[in-house]
């Protein structure tokens, strides 16, 4: 029984704190929501490992019975080779697995991911931080 | 006795620069004695070690091998700790309207190059630099661009604007000065809405202290929208091990239409 578990923690932007500036394609503020993370755990039904950014998707069966696909963004495959992954290998449609992220602004079956967990406990993250790429806590000039 | 005195001194001298030295194997250099820059390299990071090892945890972009760190900027974020950028009054309503607007604006979400110094200081992709005694070639892994730093030679007089500028290098001591001229105005310098005119004037500074670690400095100039030289610094790490990935952005960009049909929808996207 897949279930879905809101994170209701806040998330903090902490990122002021440290100094390494990372690439981001996209703006993550822009079409997700910091303040809406999630957890849910399905089933993969399909990957894109693609540029700028790869995807999945998962059924997810709420506890009323009600299933569906979820649509979930990610690093590029070059990212994700570094990190861990390997490409048919570590994750592959059928697979059973918990994902968190963040929610799409629109409400939909859409979100964002951080961290992957299988089956057997272990983790990978697949997407980036929250906040990455729409301009951090501060703009780049001091506003007056 | 004067002979004596003399290498004392210099015995002094070179345990002093022993201790004060920075910690890491010796730079390694090339024929001419200059410091050979060839190598894969990681910008942004502060961490010694393999990709593997400085990356793990948290993920690229991560506090490497520790865990509990915080999660990191993003190269659309202000760099921490420094001043604000000096842009000229009317420009920093610009930044501050590209801020506000999340960076959807921003070049690279359209697959566009990143740019100088964006390219180099940024930590999700790799660069590789090769070197040789006439030019030095940077290889950069996010989208897939290149630069040729020409050394001991002058621009040429013909150039058009691009996005990643004309580089020509010279050796000062073991610091590689570059001088990057003829961009383009269609790139960020380094945070969310850093624009700038094609009179950008980038003069870098590579000093590579030890095997692992290069001191980036990046110097702008741009009359048309900064107030004064605007000055950023950064390390590149030396990532041994580490290939380039090939990086086709235009494969399955979808953030454009994702901001468009957000913004039809009435989805408040801005600040």
């Amino acid at each position: 029984m897949a279930r879905w578990i809101y994170c209701i923690c806040g998330v903090v932007a902490a990122t002021w704190l440290s100094a390494t500036p990372v690439a981001a394609h996209h703006s993550f503020g822009a079409e997700y929501d910091v303040n809406q993370p999630i957890t849910l755990t399905g089933v993969l039904t399909k990957i894109e490992w693609t540029n700028p950014h790869s995807f999945f998707y998962m059924d997810v069966t709420d506890k009323n019975g009600k299933a569906a696909n979820w649509k979930f963004e990610g690093y590029g495959p070059g990212v994700l080779y570094r990190l861990g992954w390997k490409k048919d290998v570590t994750m592959k449609p059928g697979d059973r697995i918990t994902v968190t992220g963040w929610r799409a602004r629109d409400g939909s079956n859409w979100a964002h991911s951080r961290e992957i967990t299988f089956h057997d406990g272990k983790k990978l993250m697949f997407g980036p931080p929250s906040g990455t790429g729409d301009g951090g806590i501060a703009p780049a000039v001091d506003v007056k | 006795m004067r002979r004596f005195l003399a290498n004392t001194i210099f015995v002094l001298a070179l345990s002093a620069a022993t201790l004060f030295a920075q910690p890491g194997s010796p730079v390694p250099r090339g024929p001419d004695r200059k410091p050979d820059l060839t190598g894969v390299w990681q910008g942004g990071s502060t961490l010694r070690g393999s990709w593997e090892e400085t990356n793990a945890g948290f993920g690229v972009g991560g506090s490497g091998k520790n865990t509990d760190a915080p999660v990191v900027l993003s190269s659309n974020d202000r760099p921490a700790g420094r001043e604000g950028a000096p842009y000229q009054e009317w420009a920093a309503k610009k930044v501050l309207e590209a801020f506000n607007r999340r960076g959807i604006d921003d070049p690279t979400s359209r697959c566009l190059p990143a740019g100088v110094p964006r390219s180099v200081m940024l930590g999700l992709f790799p660069q590789k630099i090769v070197q040789t005694p006439k030019e030095i070639v940077v290889l950069y892994e996010y989208m897939n661009m290149f630069r040729v730093i020409t050394l001991n030679g002058k621009h040429p007089d013909d150039l058009l604007p691009s996005y990643m500028g004309d580089s020509v290098g010279h050796w000062e001591g073991d610091t590689l000065v570059v001088d990057v001229v003829g961009f383009n105005d269609k790139t960020w310098l380094a945070g969310t809405g850093t624009f700038h005119s094609e009179e950008l004037h980038i003069t870098e500074r590579y000093t590579r202290v030890d095997k692992d670690q290069i001191n980036y400095e990046a110097t702008m100039v741009d009359p048309k929208v900064l107030t004064k030289p605007w000055t950023l610094e950064s390390t590149i790490m030396l990532r041994e091990g580490t290939r380039l990935e090939e990086y086709i952005c235009a494969e399955n960009n979808i953030d454009p239409a994702q901001y468009e049909y957000l913004q039809k929808k009435g989805v408040k996207i801005e600040r």
